[in-house]
């Protein structure tokens, strides 16, 4: 499904070359659920970044089912982005001038979705993490595991293969950290969804298929 | 997504509050700019309705001692006489002081049925006036010998208060006034519309009237038309002619081109200044919009980046931005527009409301293009951010 194949990264201002990945080979099979661990700073999220198309590799090969990434345009990334790609990040990124429903729904905008269709399956994703109560509710008036569990709606309410996650635990206590990852495990069983997601919690990366490790940019594991 | 960003702006109507009070100011400001300008254009591209040239306007404060009107009669008879003899004078009239381009003003009302008309500019002049200044007559005559003899006084309107009180009907014949019916005068003439007031100001209404011998004493202004080449030499010589005939009279003589020109600066000087101060506000707005929407960028830098990974391209971030502004806009040239519609439909400055309307639509197309211009770079801007360094960032 994913297939990183010698990626690099080099970050350089002028008088400074970082090393932020070194030759990263890596296969994620569809289904797969994998967790990537490291100390600040070894490149994970820079990993998670170009797998994420956020980011391009300064070397290397990427492809996303069979298809090679690197050469796409901006709008076709873009595409991909929207319709295979599902983001839930450590800081929930949600719109706080938006309600929760219109958060939901905001990655349908960018596909040719009407607003009937729109509402009807951002209302099922809230449903899926059990947040059908909230969503006229505005950010602001939500705790930190409602907010991501709206966060998880709107990485899935486009139904992608995979779903990128940057630690997605972080900002929570372990109660809520382990609902969350209940319900990433659940939608991977239940969807078949192909989960990698960033950690720094050994115990949340024990619950996953397969954990890589980096170290300096590095894969040690 | 008009309906996304339609919500978005609302939610963030606080934030919005200063961006869309400096669009409803600067439109303000605009549409009354506009207004002036149109107003200026719509008078400016109308024909003047008379000439000025080689046309002089004497002004002088002649006192007599007769109390025998016929003396007086005779005595102005003797002095357009005496101008007449000199080769460089073609014609002379005696004329109120509201001359073309002095701006005095000799006002009226006038009652027609149920029609009541104000602010009529009367003009009491001689037959020879309409020639001198060339006056088109557009329906019936202008004035002559046999008009001693009316029953009712003649009068001559231009055309816009024949409009005012006949529309389109007939005017010549008809007696206007409201007292008695041997106090009503009678029309006699249409003439276009003459720009008295300058290029740039509008005719009004006007009537002219002979002037009644009774009152002649009073008269202290003629009209000459001279010939062409008649030039400052011959204003000496016709000044002593006339400070001979008028003892103390403190002749002054004025070539109504020069105060043509005098009167169309002083028209165009204010519009001028606010033209000025406005360039400077719409920039000082300009550059308001510009600062409010690249700190509102910088502000939604996590926004633009997430954007960019639930699939926006770098494109769509910009027309987002793009459009997000131009729907303020529309919200502030709506609530603009209900004061600026104010102005037509209460009738404000007595005004054509086709002026309001044009004004209306200037400010509009200007502030779109204002918003438009203004928003294009944030949001060239806006696409370039990089999303993952703005999803870091957040």
């Amino acid at each position: 499904m994913i297939s990183l194949r010698n990626i690099e990264k080099v970050y350089r201002t002028d008088t400074v070359e970082t090393l932020a990945l070194s030759r990263i080979s890596l296969d994620i099979a569809q289904g797969e659920f994998l967790s990537i661990m490291g100390p600040s700073g070894c490149g994970k999220s820079t990993l998670l970044n170009i797998m994420g198309l956020l980011d391009a590799p300064t070397k290397g090969d990427l492809q996303i089912n069979k298809q090679r990434t690197t050469d796409l345009s901006d709008k076709a990334l873009a595409q991909f982005r929207n319709k295979i790609l599902g983001f839930i990040f450590q800081s929930y990124h949600l719109i706080n001038d938006l309600k929760v429903l219109d958060n939901v729904e905001l990655p349908l905008l960018y596909r040719n979705c009407n607003a009937k269709e729109r509402k009807e399956l951002a209302t099922e994703a809230l449903g899926k993490v059990g947040l059908s109560n909230r969503i006229k509710h505005f950010p602001n008036q939500l705790s930190g595991g409602q907010k991501q569990r709206v966060a998880i709606a709107r990485a899935i309410v486009g139904r992608p293969e995979i779903i990128l996650a940057d630690e997605p635990t972080g900002n929570l206590d372990s109660a809520m950290g382990n609902e969350i990852m209940d319900i990433l495990l659940d939608l991977n069983k239940r969807e078949g969804t192909t989960i990698v997601m960033v950690t720094h919690d050994e115990n949340m990366a024990r619950k996953t298929h397969r954990l890589v490790r980096l170290f300096d940019g590095s894969q040690v594991q | 997504m008009v309906k996304h960003l339609f919500t978005l702006i609302w939610n963030k109507k606080k934030q919005n509050a200063l961006l869309l009070s400096e669009i409803l100011v600067s439109f303000l400001v605009l549409f009354a700019v506009f207004s002036m300008l149109v107003y200026f254009y719509h008078n400016y591209k109308k024909p003047a309705g008379f000439k000025c040239e080689q046309v002089w306007a004497v002004s002088y404060n002649q006192s007599f001692a007769e109390s025998n009107t016929d003396s007086v009669v005779q005595y102005y008879d003797a002095v357009k006489q005496l101008l007449l003899s000199l080769p460089q004078v073609r014609s002379v009239s005696l004329a109120s002081s509201n001359l073309p381009y002095f701006q005095r003003t000799i006002q009226y009302g006038i009652k027609q049925n149920a029609i009541s008309v104000n602010n009529v500019n009367s003009y009491d002049i001689e037959d020879s006036y309409a020639a001198i200044l060339g006056l088109q007559i557009m329906e019936g005559r202008w004035f002559d010998k046999s008009d001693i003899t009316f029953k009712n006084k003649p009068i001559v309107i231009n055309n816009s208060l024949k409009q005012r009180l006949f529309g389109n009907g007939k005017a010549i014949g008809e007696l206007i006034g409201d007292g008695p019916d041997k106090d009503k005068r009678k029309v006699i003439g249409v003439v276009q519309d003459p720009k008295f007031d300058g290029d740039y100001t509008g005719a009004g209404l006007a009537s002219f009237s002979r002037i009644d011998t009774g009152n002649i004493r009073w008269v202290g202004n003629m009209l000459i038309e001279v010939a062409p080449g008649a030039d400052a030499a011959f204003e000496a010589k016709l000044y002593k002619v006339l400070a001979n005939s008028m003892k103390n009279g403190n002749v002054e003589i004025e070539y109504l081109t020069n105060k043509r020109k005098s009167i169309n600066y002083f028209a165009l000087v204010p519009m001028i200044i606010l033209s000025i101060i406005s360039s400077f506000l719409i920039v000082n707005v300009a550059l308001g919009l510009f600062g409010v929407l690249w700190y509102n960028i910088n502000k939604r830098r996590g926004e633009i980046g997430l954007r960019r990974a639930i699939g926006a391209s770098g494109k769509s971030i910009s027309v987002q931005l793009v459009t997000e502004s131009m729907l303020l806009a529309c919200l502030a040239l709506m609530i603009g527009s209900f004061f600026a519609i104010q102005f037509p439909l209460l009738n404000v400055f007595d005004l054509p409301a086709g002026i309001y309307l044009s004004a209306l639509l200037l400010a509009i197309i200007f502030v779109y293009m204002l918003v438009l211009v203004c928003s294009l770079y944030p949001g060239k801007q806006a696409a370039a951010i990089y999303p993952a360094a703005a999803l870091h960032e957040d």
